[in-house]
């Protein structure tokens, strides 16, 4: 199932109005935590007076690799035997970082100014390609935990009786602070179901 | 009445030529409360004499600084945010804090152990007497107004200093029993509080505990303290001189009826007492000297005139 990034996104609550400020901290996790890309359908449903938090996730099949000719220009240097790699963007930088010292030894790796880094390598030429297409984050190894801590955080504080399931792209999270009850994990699962029927292109 | 009424200011300047304000300050018989040093600027916290403002504001505009009313000068609120998971820090509590800061107030934040859930949230004994050791106390609640209404009120059961809520929804504060004052739009955000909406929501919490802080001065004022607790604070610095060595933020902290000192109670509690404010007047005379229970400091809440049978 091809799907858009959070093609659907929908957080109800008991009352309607407190559904669009509770909607605007899972934004902010969810762009925290940088798993927009992830996800691909999205419902939680709020029951404060029963204490009852449910949310249900389809996720996007599929992940890009991300590679460093997806955040940064990589070229030659000004002097010889030297590779620059000009960063667009900041964040995958740390565990580029620990990438090109694995490879070329700390010594070889120089960051005159925050965006740019220098490298002294052997030969230019067969380098550059190479550091072009270096994985610098597999989005898939670290979704699962990305997607629990997602959930954690997106849950009221107290609800710490949780049940979640996590089976092929389906992700199911029910959590409460009371004994958990079989039927608020069967609501989720019908929730589910309506989230994969719940056909965006508007073709029932 | 020979108590002069203080009025309380912020000064943001220049450090060039502030001493002058201090200066005259001292002339005016106001009192510096706190002064923050950031490289080639200055903020002053000072309490200036009522019909004397006009004199300081002149001269601060002539060393192109900023003069502005601080209603919340001279008190130590507290922020409770119910834990100190991220679901509340640093976002709201923190910004909520920071904003009370710029209206002159002493903040401290306190994590409850267990303040988070709906059945399950309870406070601890040491949790109320340390909140109660303030002159306001904010709960920073979240978006849900059955939870504020008819769960998080057992978190201000125990809490005899007046309580400020704020959360999400708009209610209405008879609605939260023991709270006295309610204020909505800053509910639980997982973002910096920057949006217009946000700041106003921030703007107009400043505005309602500035009015509760005057009531309590008005409601103090019908049976004033014997003696101010700025004055106090001086007679530190002069007759204490290790305060000046104190590293935490604020050593001498105002209160509206008190004031805490940041030094070991074993260590120091007896020179306190021995304070002397007037010939023959030690401060032990005028009010009660305690261990705080925030750290091993001390806490001082001065005592009324109709208690004492004067005032200084």
């Amino acid at each position: 199932m091809g799907m858009e990034p959070l093609e659907t996104f929908v957080v109800q609550t008991t009352v309607e109005a407190e559904a669009a400020p509770y909607r605007k901290i899972i934004e902010d996790v969810i762009s925290d935590l940088m798993i927009a890309g992830a996800i691909g359908r999205l419902k939680i449903v709020v029951r404060p007076e029963d204490s009852l938090f449910q949310m249900v996730t389809i996720l996007r099949e599929g992940l890009p690799l991300m590679k460093v000719d997806d955040f940064a220009d990589v070229g030659k240097g000004t002097s010889m035997g030297e590779v620059q790699i000009m960063i667009r963007e900041e964040r995958p930088l740390p565990r580029l970082l620990e990438s090109l010292w694995a490879r070329y030894g700390r010594g070889a790796v120089t960051q005159p100014e925050r965006r740019t880094l220098l490298i002294t390598v052997g030969d230019p030429k067969t380098e550059i390609p190479l550091i072009k297409e270096m994985v610098v984050d597999d989005p898939r190894r670290t979704l699962r935990s990305r997607l629990v801590d997602m959930a954690i955080r997106s849950t009221p504080e107290g609800f710490r009786v949780r049940y979640h399931s996590l089976d092929d792209n389906n992700f199911i999270f029910v959590a409460s602070e009371d004994p958990m009850k079989q039927e608020w994990i069967d609501e989720a699962d019908k929730m589910l179901d309506e989230l994969k029927g719940d056909d965006v292109s508007g073709i029932a | 009445m020979l108590v002069a009424l203080l009025d309380p200011y912020i000064y943001e300047g220049g450090v060039h030529k502030h001493g002058l304000i201090l200066e005259l300050l001292e002339d005016l018989g106001g009192y510096l409360v706190q002064k923050t040093a950031a490289s080639t600027e200055v903020t002053l916290i000072m309490l200036i004499p009522r019909k004397d403002v006009h004199l300081i504001e002149e001269l601060g505009t002539k060393l192109l600084g900023t003069i502005t009313r601080a209603p919340m000068t001279g008190t130590e609120i507290a922020v409770v945010s119910p834990t100190l998971a991220y679901h509340h820090l640093p976002h709201s509590a923190c910004d909520v804090a920071e904003y009370l800061r710029h209206g002159g107030a002493n903040t401290n934040m306190i994590g409850l152990a267990r303040g988070m859930g709906r059945r399950v949230a309870l406070s601890a004994d040491y949790e109320r007497k340390l909140i109660n050791e303030h002159d306001i106390a904010i709960f920073t609640f979240g978006t849900f107004s059955d939870c504020i209404m008819n769960k998080k009120p057992k978190l201000l059961e125990g809490i005899n200093i007046p309580i400020v809520v704020t959360g999400g929804p708009d209610l209405n504060v008879e609605d939260i029993p023991n709270a006295d004052m309610y204020i909505g739009n800053i509910g639980r955000v997982a973002h910096r509080l920057r949006g217009v909406d946000e700041l106003k929501g921030l703007d107009r919490m400043n505005e309602k505990v500035g009015e509760l802080v005057d009531r309590v001065r008005e409601d103090i004022a019908k049976d004033p303290l014997a003696v101010l607790s700025p004055r106090v604070m001086k007679e530190i610095h002069e007759q204490i001189p290790d305060i000046h060595n104190v590293l935490a933020p604020a050593p001498i902290t105002l209160q509206l009826d008190g004031l805490r000192v940041k030094l070991p109670y074993e260590d120091y509690h007896v020179a306190i007492e021995m304070l002397e404010l007037d010939e023959g007047v030690l401060l032990s005379d005028v009010a009660r000297i305690t261990p705080s229970k925030m750290k091993n400091y001390i806490l001082i809440k001065i005592r009324r005139r109709s208690d004492v049978g004067f005032i200084l």
